[in-house]
């Protein structure tokens, strides 16, 4: 057992509001220089739709991520062979277009236009040529919505539903969706690492977040075609690639990431969990649907003495198997099987976990008053206007049984929430909607408690960076003792 | 030895060990005469600079016969020409004018490095050798027998360098071309050969090149690798033919040198479009356009829905 710590992240889609606060407040902090305009390390995409950029989920098209040839693992888009050929032009390379070209206005035009007939108006200029231009695409095109159908009926994760239920999902009064926030997702098995052929990119060692070195990136951007998130932006400006860094200054002072403080919905969770690094190849080279059970196989109960032993003896020091055991995406993915990752059959082991959204239900109008249709408790989850089997290709590689459960569990809980506060649902149909969510009046309440009630605090369980013990490895923090400090030009008489 | 030497006149140039044999004998027959200010430097440098253009007793190649120059002019005036021959031919100089005529109205380069000692010791050693009965300097004795279609083929396998020099120096296709040069033609560093027995008219001049090639660009190459005898018969012959049956390229050759080189970049993309057939293209534009046109829908389908 080679144990491990991984920051992990959970982000509860039933309390996103699609505000793009996260998003703004990213931006503002690391992406607003030149060459990072169209780099949304965090973005927020309304479901079903393309997403940015263009449907990125599309890996026949983008080739990124992990397949399985012949049981053995390998790049999609590249290798240490196939790479040979295509270094000076990568076949696999999202153009401008599939993102956006960057604008701006020329809002001094509104101020120096010469008196006349008509309204001064702001042009669009390129922030990469300067020239004025049409704009065709944005980071959120298709928000909402917007730009339909051309983007949402585009949706990749549509493919495999029927005609019928396709139109209905689009019919103007059933119309539902939901918005999925993105960022890195700091994968335990992560493709651009392993597509660098520079070695720019690598894990962090005590907290698992995935980084790019910006000294040792020389542009051949391998990680933008392997990383099938495309989360990894090329910086037309200075020639290197960037990516979300998980706010780690902020973390090693033992604050949130910019976008988890800010998230007005407060769907954002992070806490570290400890895995175990020998099964990875292993685990991800299961069938598709396993790899949720692969995945949480992975992770490691922070209780379990034999894993605290195993830690310890891989120098994990105690603070961060203590803030393991306090952490917020430990519960939410492992333990109550909540939260899934966002397209597993990627193989990358993303440790951005979601949990899936409850959806308005179809409901019959009986005169004047909504009704449910059935008596069976669940029957609105079968019912709900995004079908699961769209939700299973997001978020479980198809496998609808764990979408499934998630969302009886969730609708578990605040039925038996209802009967504790409302009243309008007996003791004995709250009891039975848990039993049959394999949930525990306890693990309800603790849900109850995470999702609806939570501080700052047990949201984000920040490990304690010591960054003083992981510098240990790499340098002598005593190196410059008595050598620096207060100097002189010209030196004293004596004591020199 | 000296007779020898001088017959085949590619002991010119070879080593200094059989220069010192050569005066050494030269001394002997040549008597005081000899010694009298001709020097072993005059002597290299006459063989070096000279040859190509001039012979003792041989007859007129590029430049007159130097047999008997001192009693055609003085001395004075022979230093002067030699010292800046342009500045006397363009001075209206009579003499120099009728030169320049025999010429074809060729200019005598100025001999390099020339010095009025120097040229004062060529002249020496023009009236010593002049003064023997058989010059070292009397020119490469090609055989004047009829040239063959063997020496024809020969010729050109040397100039192709199918068939090697034996001194080991590089064959002429490297810098020059022909008319009916294999593969793309020759190099085009150098002039284009086509024509160029009939512009030295005939073989003893094109020989007397051969044999020491002045030129700022072969002369390094040839000096201590000279052609032999049959070599340049051989090649003289092959000239001989192409001057006769041939025209110089021109600009043909260079153009279907740049057509081939645009077909096989033509072959090249199309290879490579095949090898990349798969490679990402486009994503939104495509979306976009082919819901908007419907030629661009087919493609615009096949594209997205991927393989099931």
């Amino acid at each position: 057992m080679d144990v491990r710590s991984q920051i992990a992240l959970i982000f509860h889609l039933d309390k996103c509001i699609g505000c793009h606060t996260c998003s703004v407040a990213c931006k503002n902090i690391w992406t607003d220089r030149k060459g990072t305009e169209y780099m949304w390390w965090n973005n927020v995409e309304t479901k079903p739709g393309t997403g940015y950029p263009t449907r990125w989920e599309d890996q026949e098209n983008y080739k990124g991520g992990w397949e399985l040839k012949g049981g053995k693992l390998r790049l999609k888009s590249t290798g240490r062979g196939r790479i040979i050929p295509n270094i000076f032009h990568n076949p696999s390379m999202p153009s401008m277009d599939d993102y956006y070209e960057p604008w701006t206005y020329r809002y001094e035009d509104l101020f120096t236009a010469p008196e006349g007939d008509d309204q001064p108006i702001a042009r669009a200029v390129s922030m990469v040529t300067g020239e004025p231009i049409d704009v065709e695409a944005g980071p959120n095109w298709d928000d909402d919505l917007g730009g339909s159908p051309i983007y949402a009926e585009n949706d990749p994760n549509l493919e495999e539903l029927t005609p019928e239920v396709k139109q209905m999902m689009f019919e103007i009064e059933r119309m539902a969706f939901f918005y999925l926030p993105r960022i890195c997702n700091h994968c335990l098995n992560p493709s651009c690492v392993a597509s660098c052929p520079s070695g720019a990119m690598y894990k962090r060692g005590e907290d698992g977040v995935v980084l790019l070195n910006q000294e040792r990136c020389r542009a051949w951007r391998s990680c933008v075609s392997a990383c099938p998130y495309k989360k990894t932006y090329y910086n037309w400006s200075t020639g290197k690639s960037e990516k979300c860094i998980l706010c780690f200054p902020r973390l090693e002072s033992g604050q949130a990431p910019a976008c988890f403080h800010s998230c007005v919905g407060r769907i954002r969770y992070l806490g570290n969990i400890l895995y175990d690094a020998d099964k990875i190849v292993e685990c991800a080279s299961r069938p598709d649907n396993e790899l949720v059970d692969a995945q949480r196989e992975l992770i490691l109960d922070p209780n379990d003495p034999e894993v605290i032993a195993a830690a310890r003896k891989n120098g994990i020091s105690d603070g961060i198997i203590d803030s393991a055991q306090n952490s917020p995406a430990y519960r939410f993915a492992k333990e109550w099987k909540l939260a899934l990752p966002l397209h597993v059959e990627f193989r990358t082991f993303p440790m951005l976990f979601y949990v899936p959204p409850l959806m308005p239900v179809i409901a019959n109008q009986d005169s004047g008053s909504v009704r449910n249709e059935t008596e069976d408790l669940f029957a609105d989850i079968e019912k709900a206007r995004v079908p699961i089997k769209y939700l299973a290709r997001l978020f479980s590689a198809g496998n609808e049984g764990k979408v499934r459960y998630a969302l009886r569990k969730q609708l578990a809980v605040r039925l038996w929430r209802r009967h504790k506060t409302v009243g309008d649902i007996s003791a004995e149909q709250a009891e039975r909607a848990l039993l049959e969510a394999e949930c525990s009046p306890e693990e309800a309440e603790a849900i109850y408690q995470l999702t609806a009630l939570a501080s700052m605090e047990d949201r984000v369980v920040v490990p304690p960076a010591q960054r003083e013990m992981a510098i240990e490895a790499l340098e002598d923090p005593l190196e410059f003792k008595q050598s620096t400090g207060f100097g002189f030009l010209t030196g004293p008489a004596r004591g020199a | 030895m000296l007779v020898e030497h001088s017959e085949r006149g590619e002991a010119m140039g070879k080593t200094t060990g059989r220069w010192t044999l050569a005066l050494a004998a030269g001394l002997l027959l040549g008597g005081t005469a000899a010694a009298q200010g001709a020097s072993d430097e005059a002597y290299e440098y006459f063989a070096r600079n000279c040859v190509s253009c001039h012979t003792i007793g041989g007859g007129p190649l590029a430049g007159p016969d130097l047999a008997g120059l001192l009693d055609r002019r003085d001395r004075d005036w022979l230093s002067a020409f030699l010292l800046d021959p342009a500045g006397v031919i363009d001075s209206g100089d009579v003499y120099a004018q009728a030169l320049l005529r025999d010429a074809r109205g060729v200019y005598m380069p100025t001999p390099p490095g020339i010095t009025a000692d120097l040229a004062d010791k060529l002249l020496t050693v023009i009236a010593v050798e002049d003064g023997l009965d058989k010059s070292r300097f009397a020119g490469l004795q090609l055989s004047d027998r009829p040239l063959t279609p063997v020496d024809i083929a020969l010729g050109r396998q040397l100039f192709n360098g199918t068939t090697a020099f034996a001194s080991g120096s590089p064959a002429c296709f490297a810098c020059h071309t022909v008319e009916g040069a294999a593969g793309f033609g020759g190099g085009r560093l150098g002039l284009d050969l086509t024509t160029v027995y009939a512009r030295m008219e005939g073989r003893k001049a094109l020989g007397a090149w051969l044999g020491a090639p002045p030129s700022p660009v072969m002369a390094p190459l040839f000096q201590d690798a000279p052609l032999d005898a049959d070599e340049i018969l051989a090649l003289t012959a092959y000239l001989k033919h192409t001057s006769e049956s041939g025209v110089e390229q021109a600009s043909s050759g260079v153009l279907a040198f740049l057509l081939t080189g645009l077909g096989l970049a033509a072959v090249l993309l199309v290879l490579f479009d095949v090898a990349w057939k798969d490679r990402y293209r486009s994503t939104r534009r495509t979306l976009v356009e082919g819901r908007r046109s419907p030629r661009l829908a087919s493609r615009a389908v096949e594209g997205m829905e991927g393989t099931p």
